[in-house]
């Protein structure tokens, strides 16, 4: 909530605005019945059609007020509301731009984006609502029932009891009902599971015949679901005709007491029976708006979270703005990711000279990814230094570092726009020339001129007309547009078959020298021509150097070996 | 399979979602036939239904009176007459408009959530029945929308939506004819205002309706943005893209910012402008009503009283239908396409006489089988083969030659488009399905696991078997030895589905889950790139030990694997390219070969 109200001050101005036509319009609403009071106890008491005139005239002129301050209210309310929504969204998305990866694996992107399109405009919609009915209801509300107590004064016990009634029938509500809500949002999960599950593994379910066992599962889960909805809006079928009921029974009363009042007060009388009705709809309104603002604090919560977190990073104060070449040392390094138990990466020592080619092979969890994450800063390691060109990586200026490194990660990740765009993520002031020996370099030439529009065929979000294999491609073409000093290849060639492969890392091949290339494998065959091989186990380094150096000196190396060319299944 | 976390809408609590105010509503295509088939859903909860409808028509009769007799009781206290009977008559009154309502509602929970319940497991028994072609043109996402949402909205349309529909309409009709009996001067004024309100409406959401769909396209763009640059921050990072990423966004947030300042202002005229004529009816039956009061044309001051209370209940339901209108629409529409699955071509069922298959021998034989997902696009060209019964066959080939659309072929998730394949010399589509999946035991790539126990994993399928036989496909499948450090053993649930396991320990699982199933053919999808080579050598001889004595089909991107196989065959492009054991092709020194070269260096 705290987070609203901050929010909120900044417009604070249009926000008072806002509140102070909403009053207006709500008195405009009170004032009706009370002029329509002196209609029947001036006017048509007295037979005075000339009054009776008069009177209708000012009700006009309220009702004119009113329909005046609702539309400025709508206006000022509108646009706070949105443009606080916007604000929201804006300083999240800023945020969540400068957090380390290391905040991003811990608040998991997932729930990232849904803090920033649903909750934002949950609270959106809570801001809204404040300014249209959570404080019309409460002033009309009190305002109703002052002027009962002015209209017909003898009426304050009765009403102090209804008010205390209703009361307790809204907080049951809120005690009985609310957590019935909650449970069927669970049990509404569950079922999302279950469903998810099976959508998932469709073809086993075909293959093992087992259609009637997820039915029966489904069906569980759906009849569970049901029965948690009708428990939850049981207790509402309890709650709202009772609080009806209350008030209805105050009219009643009121009428009961009145009997004695004879005819000199029956306008009076008309208001506050017509107020009791005011009363009873701005209950009901209260009672809805508690359940919205129940839902906005959660919201608030979930949003605060992302604005509150700090990048794991820091930015060097002074960075180093050194010339990049490309010779990375590793020294000592360790690393731990956030919530794992144990090291991913133990006391590493590596030295790649710039130019060099360097394989890197392992099993999964081995920490090649890892490893390769640090040089360009993706994570910081928690122990020893990572150094290019002799400068440890966190002094250097963060843009400066990038730049000059490229990298191609395990999922080819591309972003909605054209070809074109994507490639000159790379570099933006790359030239024709440049994108097109790129993609010829990555193999992506072929298919891409073969699209309806060659370079300017337009990807879908995430590149999803796409095959794997050319989003890898892609993928790999974009980094070579960068001309880096360093590049990072990690596993991208998993999806293409041996013979683009090979194509691929030809290509790269008579690039060779220029730059500093790490080659994430899991083939033996993919790593086995670099100047170096780093093998990798458990987060240690098993073995360094060339193929036949490690086929003679590295156990881990031979074993890996053997399973993918030596003696085959006898091994 | 990359899509099995499909992001999917939050509700509302309640699951009333009300696209009225301010959402865009989706018009059903045939209002008519929908709202037909729907009433054929209602079948055995129908008496409940006319039971619900009738409290509608009593709470409407019970809102109807009561007006009327609290402006007898002003009248009586105006008049210093006898009150203690109105107000006994009043109080009934309000008791029994109490105990409708509650009635209504604590029953409606029961019947509207369980036509749900029906409605979503008729939905899940026929999708359960449809072909995997299907599933592979469906996202997933959008499949459970329709199974939560779109069937909830149904119910809503059912229940709220129709008695609230009915209590209005009822109300309407007897404060109608109540304010006529009382003064058909005064119900003009009423009228007027309400053929005002419905103008306005109709004004104001023409124009709405508009600004209100170029929202939603807006916001849907910017929630792609979102989703993009979130899922890709670490591309985004690499490339020091955080800026025009950041200006990219506020370009779209400002965008929609705007657009929805203007469409919400619009809409937001609607309301008051409806207070002020309500106000302005108000307004004129006062005074008029004073008026002929003065001049003599009404007998009592109660009937003023009355008039006042009528008139907000007779405007009142005309906004509400509004809104309640497009609430229907949008359940109609969501019901369409619900019934659009349900109109889905189930898989062909069994033929009459369909053979059923027994023991079945393995041997297997590909006459000139065509076949593409898309007619105009054919995966296999005209592929005949022969794989005698007790023997290994290895099919390798690039990424998209064919391979996995075999397996996908004999096990009948999809049926050919040409030629025909024959088990034991009989046509597939000749077997019952279920005898024929029997047939096979399957290890796919998906290494799909469930929220369950390892042992019902290992069972699924065979719930019959009992502890020994798991552990004992486990020990076949080498998987038993790190099931055991689970901490707790075969009864460990695997929560997440089986992701706190790693890749190869996933695999291990469904290999027993095939032992177990005691197929006399085995299919196995070779895992991919995802499992180390060290991992991926004990799975493969986890596959070739379960392989002995059956007749398999292996599905390899590593050749290595399956040198000793009794046949190999190269498909390219969803032909057969060359087809031997593995000294033959590597003597043919063709494609294999090559493959085989580059492979191993």
């Amino acid at each position: 909530m705290k987070l609203i109200l901050q929010y909120i001050r900044k417009h604070l101005g249009i926000f008072l605005l806002s509140t102070f036509f909403l009053t207006m319009e709500a008195m405009a609403d009170l004032l009706q019945p009370a002029f329509m009071s002196y209609i029947v106890d001036e006017g048509v008491k007295n037979a005075d059609v000339r009054q009776i005139l008069f009177y209708g005239l000012i009700m006009l002129g309220i009702a004119g007020a009113g329909a005046f301050s609702a539309v400025m209210r709508n206006q000022f309310a509108s646009r706070t509301s949105q443009t606080i929504g916007r604000e929201l969204r804006r300083d999240m998305y800023h945020n969540v731009q400068r957090l380390s990866m290391e905040n991003i694996d811990r608040l998991q992107p997932a729930s990232i984006i849904t803090r920033i399109t649903n909750d934002v405009t949950q609270i959106q919609e809570f801001v809204n609502g404040i300014m249209r009915i959570m404080v019309k209801a409460p002033i009309t509300c009190i305002g109703a029932i002052v002027l009962i107590m002015f209209q017909t004064p003898g009426q304050a016990p009765v009403m102090a009891a209804i008010i205390f009634v209703v009361s307790l029938l809204v907080w049951g509500n809120m005690r009985i009902g609310y957590p019935r809500f909650g449970t069927v949002q669970k049990k509404l999960d569950g079922l999302n599971g279950v469903t998810r599950e099976f959508l998932s593994s469709v073809r086993v379910v075909k293959a093992f015949h087992a259609e009637n066992e997820e039915s029966d599962k489904f069906q569980e889960s759906s009849q569970v679901l049901a029965a948690a909805n009708i428990s939850a809006l049981r207790a509402m079928a309890i709650f709202s005709p009772l609080i009806n009921l209350t008030v209805n029974f105050g009219i009643v009363l009121l009428l009961w007491l009145s009997r004695n009042q004879r005819s000199t007060e029956i306008g009076r009388l008309m208001a506050s029976v017509n107020y009791m009705t005011q009363v009873l709809f701005s209950v009901m309104m209260i009672s809805n708006a508690l359940n919205t603002a129940v839902r906005a604090a959660a919201s608030a919560g979930r949003i605060q979270e992302v604005l509150d977190e700090e990048p794991a990073q820091h930015m060097p104060e002074n960075p180093l703005t050194p010339k990049i070449q490309g010779e990375i040392r590793l020294e000592h390094v360790s690393f731990a990711y956030a919530g794992a138990g144990r090291e991913s990466l133990l006391d590493i020592n590596l030295h790649i000279n710039s130019g060099e080619t360097v394989g890197i092979i392992g099993s999964t969890g081995s920490g090649k990814t890892t490893l390769v994450s640090l040089i360009p800063r993706f994570y910081d390691a928690a122990e020893g230094k990572v150094l290019l060109d002799g400068c440890d990586v966190t002094q250097i200026d963060t843009k400066l570092l990038r730049n000059a490194i490229a990298v191609v990660p395990q999922k080819a990740m591309l972003f909605s726009g054209t070809i074109r765009e994507n490639l000159l993520w790379g570099r933006a002031d790359a030239s024709e020339e440049e994108i097109k020996a790129a993609a010829e370099a990555a193999c992506a030439d072929e298919f891409i001129e073969q699209s309806s529009q060659g370079y300017d065929t337009r990807l879908g979000q995430g590149g999803v007309n796409l095959s794997g294999g050319q989003k890898q491609r892609l993928s790999i073409a974009r980094a070579l547009v960068r001309n880096p000093r360093v590049l990072i290849l990690d596993d991208c060639t998993s999806a293409l078959d041996a013979r683009t492969e090979a194509a691929v890392l030809n290509g790269l091949r008579r690039r060779a020298g220029q730059v500093t290339v790490l080659l994430i494998s899991q083939r033996i065959s993919t790593v086995m021509r670099a100047d170096h091989i780093l093998c990798l186990d458990n987060g240690h380094v098993e073995g360094c150097g060339t193929h036949e150096e490690l086929m003679a000196s590295c156990g881990s190396y031979q074993a890996i070996y053997e399973s993918q060319i030596g003696g085959g299944l006898n091994g | 399979m990359a899509e099995n976390k499909e992001y999917v809408p939050p509700r509302n609590p309640g699951g009333i979602s009300r696209p009225g105010r301010g959402g865009v509503v989706v018009k059903p295509k045939n209002m008519k036939g929908t709202l037909g088939r729907l009433w054929q859903l209602t079948r055995g909860h129908r008496k409940g239904l006319g039971w619900i409808f009738l409290l509608s028509g009593l709470a409407s009769g019970a809102s109807v009176l009561s007006p009327y007799v609290t402006g007898k009781a002003v009248t009586a206290i105006s008049g210093g007459d006898a009150l203690t009977w109105i107000l006994v008559c009043l109080t009934g009154l309000y008791i029994c408009d109490w105990l409708i309502r509650f009635l209504q509602a604590f029953f409606m929970a029961s019947i509207g959530q369980n036509v749900i319940h029906h409605i979503r497991r008729a939905l899940f028994d026929q999708i359960k029945t449809l072909p995997l072609s299907f599933f592979d043109r469906h996202r997933h996402g959008e499949l459970m929308s329709r199974l939560t949402n779109d069937v909830d909205n149904i119910s809503i349309t059912i229940s709220s939506s129709m008695t609230l529909l009915l209590t209005y309409a009822f109300t309407i009709g007897g404060v109608f004819v109540m304010m006529v009996t009382l003064s058909p001067l005064l119900t003009l004024v009423a009228v007027v205002g309400v053929v005002l309100i419905f103008t306005l409406t109709k004004i104001v959401t023409k124009r709405t309706r508009k600004l209100f769909l170029e929202r939603q396209k807006v916001l849907g763009s910017l929630n792609g943005q979102v989703e993009e640059s979130i899922s890709g921050l670490s591309v985004v990072k690499a490339f020091c893209r955080e800026e025009e990423m950041e200006r990219e966004f506020e370009e779209k947030n400002v965008r929609l910012c705007r657009v929805s300042i203007r469409a919400l202002i619009w809409s937001g005229y609607l309301m008051p402008l409806m207070n002020v004529i309500n106000n302005l009816c108000y307004v004129a039956i006062a005074v008029f009503s004073g008026v002929l009061y003065v001049n003599g044309n009404i007998g009592d001051i109660g009937l003023i009283t009355s008039f006042l209370l009528y008139v907000r209940q007779f405007t009142r339901p005309f906004v509400e239908i509004a809104n309640i209108y497009n609430n229907f629409q949008t359940a109609v529409a969501g019901a369409e396409r619900v019934f659009e699955i349900l109109d889905e071509e189930p898989e062909p069922a069994d033929r009459k006489d369909a053979l059923s298959l027994k023991a079945p021998g393995g041997d297997i034989e590909f006459r000139h089988v065509k076949f593409g997902y898309r007619p105009e696009k054919m995966v296999l060209k005209d592929i005949s083969l022969k794989i005698p019964a007790g023997t290994q066959t290895a099919i390798v080939g690039a990424t998209g030659s064919g391979k996995t659309t075999i397996i996908n072929l004999l096990t009948r998730f999809y049926d050919v488009s040409g030629g025909s394949i024959l088990l034991d010399g009989h046509d597939l589509r000749d077997y019952r399905m279920e005898d024929l999946r029997s047939a096979f035991g399957v290890v796919l790539q998906d290494t799909a696991l469930f929220a369950e126990s390892v042992r019902d994993n290992i069972a699924y399928g065979h719930p019959e078997a009992d502890m020994e036989q798991i552990r004992q496909a486990a020990r076949v499948a080498g998987a038993d030895g790190f099931i055991q450090r689970l901490p707790q053993g075969y009864d460990t649930v695997l929560e997440q589905g089986g992701m706190e396991l790693s890749q190869g320990e996933r695999q291990l699982i469904t290999i027993a889950r095939a032992v177990l199933a005691n197929a006399p053919i085995l299919i196995l999808d070779e895992a991919t790139s995802s499992v180390d080579t060290v991992t991926e050598q004990k799975i493969r001889r986890a596959m070739l030990k379960i392989c002995e004595d059956r007749t398999s089909v292996i599905i390899a991107h590593r050749l290595s694997t399956i040198r000793d196989s009794d046949m190999i065959i190269l498909l390219e492009k969803g032909e057969i390219a060359e087809q031997g054991t593995h000294e033959e092709l590597m003597a043919l020194d063709g494609r294999y070969a090559l493959m085989y070269q580059t492979q191993t260096g």
